[in-house]
C-alpha cells in the first residue's frame, strides 16, 4: 500500500541534501583528487575554490531557472525552451554523458574495491554486486534513494571527520607549501578543465520536480554547494599533509591510501572500519547514476514506468564497464578527455537556457 | 443441513411446543451437554414458559435469581414483563439465527406460551483469568497490569486510563461461523478519518469462517505478509495502548486475546519500550543506547567475525590475531561452519527452552549453556572466541523486547552471516544497503516505516532517543491526526 500522503515521491530538503552530498562529496573518495594533483599540484584546494567560482554562474542560472518554472524539472524547461527536436537532441547528449559517466565510475569504482580491498575476488563478481545493489535501489525510485541516504548520511560525515581529524593530526602542515603548486596561470586553466566535477548539480536538475518545492529545492543546491566545496578543500590539503606534494600524486586514490596509512590508537589497520561508509555512499551514488540514465532515457522515448528500464542501463553499464583490461589506466585516461569534453555543456547549458528564457520573455510573466 | 439454516431465517412460532422442538434440534439436545432447557409457569399470568441458556457460559445463580424466581412468584396478572423481572433485558427478536447468536454469548432467551417472540436477558459469565502482571513486556518502573483474554477487561483498562467520551469502541463481526467480535478503538477526536476508513474497509473485506484471536487477524490486514519486518504492533500493556491512542493511532482489541494490535506502526514503535518514558530522562535515553548497541551487535557481530577472519585478517592486531590462530589451530572447520553451528545450537536451546515444562526448564539452562559451550570447545569443534561472539549476539537479542522485531533481527542475522562468508565487508555492506534500499521503501497503513526520521514530518522526534517530556509537544505528523498539538509550550 502507498502513503496516504499526497505528497507521495518527492523528497524534502534532508533528503536532497543527503542526496548532493553522496552524490557529489564521495567524489573525493575516488580518482578525483588525483587528477586534481596532477594538474594543480599542492593547490588543488585553491583549484576547488576557483572551480567553485566559476561554477557559480551556471548553478545560479539553474536555480533561478528551477524557481520561474516551479514545478517543472530540467527535462520539461529543456523541451519548453528548445522545443522537441533540438530539445531531444541535447536530452540525448545529456543521457549519453550520463550514461558514460556511470559507466566510467563504476568501472573505477570496482577497480578500488578490487585493488584496495579484495585482491583475489574476481573483478566481474564485485562488479556484478556493484551494480545489482544500485539496480535494485534504482528501480525503487527517488524517494527511496534519498531517504536512504538521509539515513546513513550522519554516519558517513562522522567517519569522514574521524579521517579528517587524525589527517590533520597525523598530517605535516608545512607540506601544503608551496602554497600555488603548479602556478597561477596553470590553476586557472585547469580549473576550467576539471570544472565538469560539479555537473552533477546541473543533472540535480532533473529531479527538481521530485524535491517538495523549488525553495526547498534551491535551498538544498546551496548548503549542498558549500558543503560540498567545504569538505573538498579540507580533504585535499589533507591528502597533501599526510603524503606531500611528491608522494600524493603517485597514488590514484588518495583516500583509501590515507585510511591505510593513518593510525588511530592502538589500531594500527583502520581502513576496514572506514570501507563499509565508503561503500554504502557509492552504492547510494550509482543507485541515483542508474535511475538518472533511466529517467533521462524514460523522457528521451517516451516510457511512463522508466524504472523497468534500470535492469537492462544496469546490464549495459557492467557489460560495457568490464571491457578495458585495466580500468585504471584506460578508464582513468578516458575520463579525463570526457571531462574536459563535458566542461563546456555544463557551464554554457545554462547559460543558453537562461538566455532562451529571457528572450522568451518568460522571466516577465 | 441446508434445512436448518433456511429455518434459522426464519421466525419464531407462538406454539411454545413447536418452538422449544425447534430449538432442541440446533443444539442438537439431548446430545449436546450444557445446554439448558426450562420449562416452568409464570405465576399470576398463568402461562407456560421456557428458558434456553448455556451451562457453562452464563450465571447460573443470577438466572435462577433474577429470571426464573420472580416469574415464577409473580402474582400480579396485569404485569409488563420489564417490571417483573429485575435481570437486564437486552432485547426482544423473532428470528431464530438472533436468538441463537445471543444464546450463543451466554445470555438466556425466555419463550411465553402464545407470543411470537424470545426475551433475550443479559447472563454472561465466561471462564478466564483475571489481569494479571505482563509476561514479555516487563518494566522496572511502570503499572504492571497486562491485557487478559476477556475483552470487557481489556476495555475496562483502556477506559481507566482515558476518561474521555471520545474514546470509541466500535464493534465488527469478522467471521461468518464462529462470529468473532472485533473492537476497533479509537479517540474520536484525534484519529485521521482517511486511515480509519482504511482500516474498516480491510476488516470488512476479511470473508472467512473462523478467526480466533489477534494474532491471527493480523496476517489478513498486513500488507507485505512475506516481509522481514513487522507493520503491525502488538502490546499487552494497556498504559502502552492508552498512549498510542492520545497520539492518534487505531488499537483492534478481540477476545481470545491478550493484547492489543496498534497500527500503524513504524520501526520506532517496535524499537521503543514503554520504560523509555518511564524513567528519567538520561535513564531513559541510556537503555535506549543500550537497546541500539544491542541491535547493533546481534545483527553484525557473527558477521563480523566471518568477514575478518576469511577477508579481513590485518584489522586484528597481531598479539590478539597470533592468540585467535592459535586457538583455531585445532579446530578443523571453516570459521562460517563454526559460527553457523554454534548460532543454530543457541536458535535451538532458545526454542527449546521455550517449549520445555516448567520444571524442567532450568535444567535445559544449564545444559545448554554451560556444558555445550564448554564441550564444544573441548572437543575442538569450536574455539573459545566463537562461543563468546555467539553468546553475545545471542545475549543482546534479548534486550530488543518487541518479539517481532526480535525475530526480524535474528533472521537479518543469519542473511548477514552467509553474506559475510561469501564477501566479507563488501557483502555486508551490499546486504545491508538492499537492506536499507527495502525498509525505507516500506508502508505500515500508508504511513512510511521510517517517519519521522525520513520523510521528515512534525513529530515529537522520539526516533532514537527521546526529548525531554515536556518537549514532547506534538503527536505524530505522519499519522494526520485531527489535533496535532499535545501540549503547550511550558515556560
Amino acid at each position: 500500500m502507498n502513503s496516504m500522503d499526497s505528497t507521495k515521491g518527492k523528497i524534502g530538503l534532508k533528503e536532497l541534501l543527503a542526496l548532493i552530498l553522496l552524490d557529489v562529496g564521495t567524489k573525493v573518495a575516488d580518482d578525483t583528487p588525483h587528477t586534481f594533483y596532477e594538474d594543480f599540484g599542492n593547490a588543488a584546494w585553491i583549484g576547488i575554490l576557483l572551480i567553485g567560482l566559476i561554477t557559480l554562474i551556471p548553478i545560479l542560472l539553474l536555480t533561478k531557472l528551477i524557481k520561474l518554472y516551479k514545478d517543472k524539472n530540467l527535462i520539461d524547461i529543456i523541451l519548453h525552451l528548445f522545443g522537441k527536436y533540438i530539445g531531444f537532441v541535447l536530452l540525448f547528449i545529456l543521457w549519453i554523458m550520463q550514461v558514460f559517466a556511470n559507466i566510467s565510475n563504476s568501472a573505477i569504482y570496482t577497480d578500488i574495491i578490487g585493488t584496495m580491498y579484495f585482491n583475489r575476488t574476481p573483478v566481474v563478481v564485485i562488479y556484478v554486486v556493484l551494480v545489482a545493489v544500485a539496480a535494485y535501489g534504482a528501480k525503487k525510485g527517488v524517494e527511496y534513494i534519498g531517504s536512504s541516504a538521509w539515513v546513513i548520511l550522519f554516519w558517513v560525515i562522522l567517519s569522514l571527520l574521524i579521517i579528517l581529524v587524525v589527517t590533520f593530526v597525523q598530517g605535516e602542515f608545512t607540506y601544503i607549501f608551496p602554497i600555488l603548486g603548479t602556478g597561477g596561470w596553470e590553476i586557472v586553466k585547469g580549473s576550467y578543465n576539471h570544472s565538469s566535477l560539479l555537473t552533477d548539480f546541473l543533472y540535480f536538475g532533473f529531479i527538481a520536480s521530485n524535491v517538495k518545492n523549488s525553495t526547498v529545492f534551491n535551498k538544498g543546491i546551496w548548503i549542498g554547494f558549500s558543503i560540498v566545496i567545504l569538505s573538498f578543500v579540507l580533504a585535499l590539503i589533507g591528502y597533501v599533509m599526510l603524503f606531500d606534494y611528491y608522494g600524493v600524486r603517485m597514488f590514484d586514490y588518495p583516500y583509501h591510501e590515507t585510511i591505510r596509512y593513518i593510525e588511530i590508537g592502538f589500531l594500527t589497520n583502520v581502513e576496514l572500519l572506514f570501507f563499509p561508509f565508503w561503500l554504502v555512499s557509492s552504492f547510494i551514488r550509482f543507485s541515483f547514476y542508474l535511475y538518472l540514465s533511466a529517467l533521462l532515457f524514460g523522457a528521451l522515448f517516451k516510457i511512463k514506468h522508466f524504472e523497468y528500464v534500470v535492469p537492462a542501463l544496469a546490464a549495459l553499464t557492467m557489460l560495457v564497464g568490464l571491457m578495458p583490461e585495466s580500468a585504471v589506466f584506460s578508464m582513468n585516461k578516458l575520463k579525463i578527455i570526457f571531462l574536459n569534453v563535458i566542461a563546456p555543456v555544463f557551464l554554457l547549458l545554462p547559460i543558453l537556457l537562461w538566455i532562451t528564457a529571457k528572450l522568451k520573455g518568460d522571466f516577465k510573466k | 443441513m441446508e434445512e436448518i439454516t433456511a429455518l434459522k431465517k426464519k421466525t419464531i412460532d407462538s406454539n411454545l411446543e413447536d418452538t422449544i422442538e425447534i430449538f432442541k434440534q440446533f443444539y442438537s439436545v439431548p446430545l449436546n451437554k450444557d445446554i439448558i432447557i426450562r420449562n416452568f409457569s409464570i405465576g399470576g399470568l398463568d402461562k407456560k414458559a421456557t428458558v434456553i441458556y448455556i451451562n457453562s457460559i452464563t450465571d447460573s445463580e443470577k438466572i435462577e435469581e433474577h429470571i426464573i424466581r420472580p416469574l415464577l412468584m409473580n402474582s400480579v396478572s396485569e404485569k409488563k414483563l420489564e417490571n417483573i423481572s429485575p435481570a437486564q433485558l437486552i432485547n426482544t427478536y423473532e428470528i431464530y439465527e438472533d436468538i441463537l447468536q445471543d444464546i450463543n454469548n451466554g445470555n438466556t432467551a425466555l419463550f411465553i406460551d402464545g407470543e411470537p417472540k424470545a426475551y433475550v436477558f443479559s447472563s454472561t459469565k465466561f471462564q478466564g483469568r483475571s489481569v494479571e502482571k505482563p509476561l514479555n513486556e516487563v518494566v522496572v518502573k511502570g503499572p504492571k497490569e497486562a491485557f487478559n483474554e476477556n475483552v470487557i477487561d481489556n476495555i475496562s483498562l483502556l477506559r481507566k486510563k482515558i476518561r474521555s467520551e471520545n474514546l470509541i469502541f466500535e464493534s465488527y463481526t469478522i467471521s461468518k461461523s464462529s462470529k468473532n467480535v472485533l473492537y476497533i478503538v479509537y479517540m474520536k477526536d484525534l484519529v485521521n478519518e482517511e486511515l480509519l476508513k482504511n482500516v474498516k474497509s480491510k476488516i470488512t473485506s476479511i470473508d472467512v469462517n473462523a478467526i480466533q484471536n489477534l494474532s491471527l487477524l493480523e496476517e489478513y490486514i498486513e500488507d507485505k505478509n512475506t516481509s522481514i519486518f513487522p507493520t503491525i504492533l502488538s502490546t499487552e500493556r494497556p498504559d502502552r495502548a492508552t498512549s498510542y491512542l492520545e497520539d492518534g493511532y487505531i488499537a483492534l482489541l478481540m477476545d481470545n486475546s491478550p493484547d492489543a494490535l496498534i497500527l500503524p506502526a513504524t520501526f520506532w514503535s517496535f524499537f521503543h519500550n514503554s520504560e523509555d518514558h518511564y524513567l528519567r530522562f538520561l535513564f531513559g535515553n541510556f537503555i535506549r543506547l543500550l537497546r541500539f548497541m544491542a541491535l547493533m551487535i546481534t545483527l553484525f557481530i557473527s558477521a563480523i567475525y566471518i568477514s575478518v577472519t576469511n577477508y579481513h585478517v590485518e584489522m586484528i592486531p597481531t598479539d590478539l590475531l597470533l592468540a585467535m590462530s592459535a586457538s583455531r589451530e585445532v579446530v578443523p572447520f571453516p570459521s562460517i561452519i563454526e559460527i553457523l553451528l554454534m548460532e543454530i545450537a543457541f536458535e535451538l536451546i532458545r526454542e527449546g527452552g521455550l517449549r520445555v515444562p516448567n520444571p524442567i526448564g532450568p535444567t535445559i539452562g544449564i545444559v545448554g549453556a554451560l556444558i555445550l559451550g564448554q564441550a564444544a570447545v573441548e572437543a575442538n569443534i569450536v574455539s573459545p572466541l566463537v562461543v563468546i561472539i555467539v553468546a553475545l549476539s545471542g545475549l543482546c537479542s534479548f534486550a530488543i523486547g518487541d518479539i517481532k522485531l526480535n525475530f526480524s533481527v535474528r533472521l537479518a542475522r543469519f542473511i548477514f552471516i552467509f553474506a559475510a562468508a561469501f564477501f566479507g565487508f563488501y557483502g555486508m555492506t551490499a546486504l545491508f544497503t538492499i537492506g536499507l534500499f527495502y525498509i525505507v521503501s516500506l508502508y505500515s497503513f500508508g504511513v512510511p516505516y521510517l517517519a519521522p526520521m525520513t520523510p521528515k514530518y512534525i513529530s515529537s522526534k522520539d526516533t532514537f532517543f527521546r526529548k525531554i517530556l515536556k518537549n514532547e509537544q506534538y503527536r505524530p505528523g505522519y499519522l494526520k491526526p485531527k489535533d496535532i498539538v499535545k501540549k503547550k509550550e511550558i515556560q
